[in-house]
C-alpha cells in the first residue's frame, strides 16, 4: 500500500515527468519547427535550374525578373507576383506600400535588366542579344514590362520586335539560344 | 427550511456550474459573432473579458451584499438578474448591448454564485464538503461551457448559448427561493456573523495566474481550430470535450493526496505541460492536440479545486472568501486574454503573410505552365482580397481543376503543399501565445510554494 505522502510525491513527480514527456516528444517531432518556409531573399542570387527549351527559359527569366524587382521595391517576390496578376491586385499593392507607379516601372525594369544578366550567366542568353535586350527594356513601358514579367515567352519567341529584329530576325534569335 | 437538500444541492451546484461556465461559454461563438456583428477580433474579444472583468470587480462586494441581506435572497435575485441579462444577451443585435448585456450578466452572476458558498454547508453539513462542491461545480462548469456554446453555436445559433441559460438560470432559484422567503420571515440574514479574515493572498494570486493560463488554453485552442484550421464550431466543441473530460478524471487523481499544496503544484505543471505541447505542435492535426488537452484538464480540475479549498480554509465568512476567489479567477481570465489577444493577432497576421508568401513561392517554383501560374497568383489575390485579414481557405482558388490529367496531378499537389503552409502559419501564429500560458501557470508555482505551512490537510 502507498501511503498519503508516497501518493503526494508520486502525483508531483508524475505531473513533471508526463509533462516533460509530451514537451520532448513534440520538440523530436519538429513541433519547433513546424511553421512556413522561409521565402527567399529576392536580393540574393537565385540558382537557375538547367532550363531546357525556350518555355523553361522563360520561366527562370520572370522569376529572376521578379527577384530583381522585389528586391529594389523593398518586398518579397511573392507578394509582388500576386500583385502583378491583375490590375486590381496590382493597386491594391500600390496603396498598400505607397509605391508610385513611375517607382513600380523603374524597379521592374531593373528586374527584367537583373533577369538578363542572370541569364547571360546561366549562359541561357548570349552576350549578343543581352546588350541590345537590356538598351530595348529601359525604355519600355509599364503595362509591357509586367507582361514580360508575368510571361517572358514573348520576350525569347518574339523579343525581335523589342529589339527592332522583325519577324525575320526571330530565327537568328533562335539561334543564340542554348538547344 | 421548507426544501429537501438533495434538490437544493443540485440547484446550487447548478447555478455554480451555469455562471462559471459564462466565463468560457462564448469562446467557441466568438467567431460567428464576429462575422455577424460585422466587428474586429479585439472588439469581439471583449464579449469575454466584460463578463469576467465584471466578475472580477463584482464579486467581493457582492458577498457582502450577500452577508447584509441574507444568502438565500442574494442567490435568488442574482439568479433573475442573470436570467434577465442572459435574454437580453440572446436579443442583441449589436456588439455594443450584448457587452452591456454580458456586465449586467456577471453582476446577477457574482451575486449568486458568492451567496451560493453561504447556503451549500447548511445544505451539505459540512463547511469542507460545500468548499469542494463549490469548487467542484465551477472547474466543471467552466471546462464544460466552450464545448456546450460550440454545439450551441453551430446546432441553433450563438443567440441560443445565451437564452437556453434563462430557464436553467430559473429553475436554479426555485429551490432557493424557500431559504429567501425562510430569511425574509426570520430575519436571519446570514448563517453566521464571523469577523471577516485576510483573504489568502497566495492562494488567489495563484488562482490568477492559472486562471490565466487556463483561459489561454481555452480561447486560444478554440481560435487555433475554427479561425486557424477552419472547423466548424461543433467540430471544435468535440475536440475540446476532451478537457472537461479529463477534469472529471482528474478529480479522482487527486482525492487521493491530502495535501493542497502538492495538488496545486501538481495540476499548475500539468497545465503548463500542457499548454507547453500545444505552443508546440509538429502537425495541425487534431490528435495531437488531445494529449495536450488531457494534461490541461487534470491540471485545472487539480489546481483550482487546491487553490480555492486553501483560499477558504479556516476562513469566515465563506460568501466573501468565496468572493474573493471569484475575483481571482476572473481577474487572472482578464489578464490573461487582454494580455494575450495583441499578441496572437499580431502573430496571426504575420504568419498569415508568410504562409501566404510560401504558398505562393510554391506555385512560382512549380512546374506549372506559366498561364496557370498567373491564374492561381490572380485567384490567391483575390481570396485573400475577399479574407481580409482572416486565415484563407484557398480550395476554391483551384476550382475547376485542369482537364488534363499530368496538370491536374500537379495542380492538386499545389493545393496540398499551399494547404500545408497555411496550416503551418496558422499553428505557428498561436505558438507564442501558448508558451506565454506556459509560463503564466509556471508563475504560479511561485505563490503555490511560499503558500508553505498554511496548506490544508484533509
Amino acid at each position: 500500500m502507498i501511503d498519503r505522502a508516497d501518493r503526494g510525491k508520486f502525483l508531483f513527480l508524475g505531473s513533471i515527468a508526463v509533462s516533460l514527456v509530451l514537451v520532448l516528444a513534440y520538440l523530436a517531432a519538429g513541433g519547433s519547427d513546424y511553421a512556413p518556409a522561409k521565402t527567399q531573399d529576392p536580393c540574393k542570387p537565385r540558382e537557375w535550374r538547367n532550363p531546357e527549351g525556350l518555355q523553361q527559359i522563360a520561366e527562370q527569366f520572370s522569376l529572376s525578373a521578379l527577384d530583381g524587382a522585389a528586391c529594389k521595391l523593398g518586398v518579397s517576390r511573392e507578394t509582388l507576383a500576386r500583385a502583378l496578376a491583375t490590375e486590381d491586385s496590382r493597386q491594391r499593392f500600390l496603396d498598400r506600400y505607397d509605391i508610385s507607379d513611375a517607382e513600380l516601372a523603374r524597379a521592374i525594369r531593373a528586374g527584367l535588366v537583373r533577369a538578363i544578366d542572370d541569364a547571360e550567366e546561366a549562359g541561357a542568353l548570349s552576350p549578343f542579344l543581352a546588350a541590345p535586350l537590356r538598351q530595348a527594356i529601359a525604355a519600355i513601358p509599364l503595362d509591357r514590362a509586367i507582361e514580360l514579367v508575368n510571361d517572358a515567352r514573348s520576350l525569347f519567341e518574339g523579343g525581335g520586335s523589342i529589339i527592332g529584329l522583325g519577324e525575320t530576325g526571330l530565327g537568328i534569335l533562335e539561334g543564340f539560344l542554348p538547344e | 427550511m421548507t426544501e429537501a437538500p438533495r434538490p437544493r444541492l443540485a440547484a446550487l451546484a447548478l447555478a455554480v456550474g451555469l455562471v462559471l461556465a459564462d466565463s468560457s461559454v462564448v469562446v467557441l461563438a466568438l467567431p460567428d459573432i464576429y462575422r455577424e456583428l460585422d466587428t474586429s477580433v479585439t472588439a469581439v474579444t471583449w464579449v469575454l473579458v466584460s463578463f469576467n472583468l465584471v466578475m472580477a470587480l463584482a464579486a467581493v462586494p457582492a458577498a457582502h451584499l450577500a452577508r447584509r441581506v441574507g444568502p438565500g435572497r442574494a442567490a435568488a435575485v442574482g439568479l433573475a438578474v442573470f436570467a434577465g441579462a442572459s435574454l437580453a444577451c440572446g436579443a442583441s443585435t449589436e456588439l455594443a448591448t450584448l457587452i452591456a448585456a454580458r456586465c449586467v450578466q456577471a453582476l446577477g452572476g457574482a451575486a449568486a454564485v458568492t451567496a451560493v458558498l453561504e447556503l451549500l454547508p447548511a445544505t451539505v453539513g459540512s463547511e469542507r464538503r460545500a468548499t469542494v462542491i463549490w469548487a467542484t461545480a465551477g472547474a466543471t462548469g467552466a471546462a464544460l461551457g466552450p464545448a456546450v456554446g460550440g454545439v450551441l453555436t453551430e446546432l441553433v445559433s450563438w443567440q441560443s448559448i445565451f437564452l437556453v441559460q434563462v430557464p436553467i438560470a430559473l429553475a436554479a432559484a426555485v429551490p432557493i427561493l424557500a431559504v429567501a422567503r425562510h430569511e425574509a420571515a426570520t430575519g436571519v440574514v446570514s448563517s453566521e456573523l464571523r469577523r471577516t479574515g485576510r483573504p489568502h493572498l497566495l492562494a488567489n494570486l495563484a488562482l490568477a495566474l492559472v486562471s490565466a493560463a487556463i483561459a489561454a488554453a481555452l480561447f486560444l485552442l478554440v481560435l487555433l481550430l475554427i479561425e486557424g484550421w477552419r472547423m466548424s464550431p461543433i467540430a471544435a466543441a468535440l475536440v475540446v470535450t476532451v478537457m472537461p473530460i479529463a477534469a472529471l478524471a482528474g478529480r479522482r487523481l487527486g482525492s487521493s493526496v491530502p495535501s493542497t499544496r502538492t495538488r496545486a503544484a501538481a495540476g499548475a505543471i500539468l497545465v503548463a505541460g500542457g499548454l507547453g505541447g500545444l505552443a508546440l505542435l509538429p502537425k495541425a492535426t487534431i490528435a495531437l492536440t488531445v494529449p495536450p488537452q488531457v494534461l490541461v484538464g487534470l491540471g485545472l480540475s487539480l489546481v483550482l479545486s487546491a487553490l480555492t479549498e486553501t483560499a477558504l480554509a479556516g476562513r469566515a465568512p465563506q460568501a466573501l472568501h468565496g468572493g474573493w476567489t471569484i475575483s481571482a479567477r476572473h481577474a487572472g481570465v482578464v489578464i490573461g486574454l487582454l494580455a494575450l489577444t495583441p499578441i496572437f493577432t499580431h502573430d496571426i497576421a504575420e504568419q498569415r503573410q508568410d504562409a501566404i508568401d510560401a504558398g505562393t513561392a510554391v506555385v512560382l517554383d512549380s512546374r506549372a505552365s506559366p498561364l496557370l501560374k498567373i491564374q492561381l497568383a490572380q485567384r490567391i489575390d483575390d481570396r485573400l482580397a475577399e479574407e481580409k485579414d482572416k486565415v484563407p481557405t484557398l480550395g476554391p482558388v483551384f476550382e475547376p481543376l485542369p482537364e488534363d490529367a499530368d496538370e491536374r496531378e500537379a495542380v492538386v499537389t499545389l493545393r496540398e503543399e499551399l494547404q500545408d503552409q497555411l496550416d503551418r502559419g496558422a499553428t505557428h501564429a498561436f505558438s507564442p501565445s501558448f508558451g506565454l500560458g506556459a509560463l503564466m501557470a509556471l508563475l504560479a508555482l511561485v505563490p503555490i510554494g511560499l503558500a508553505r505551512g498554511r496548506e490544508v490537510e484533509l
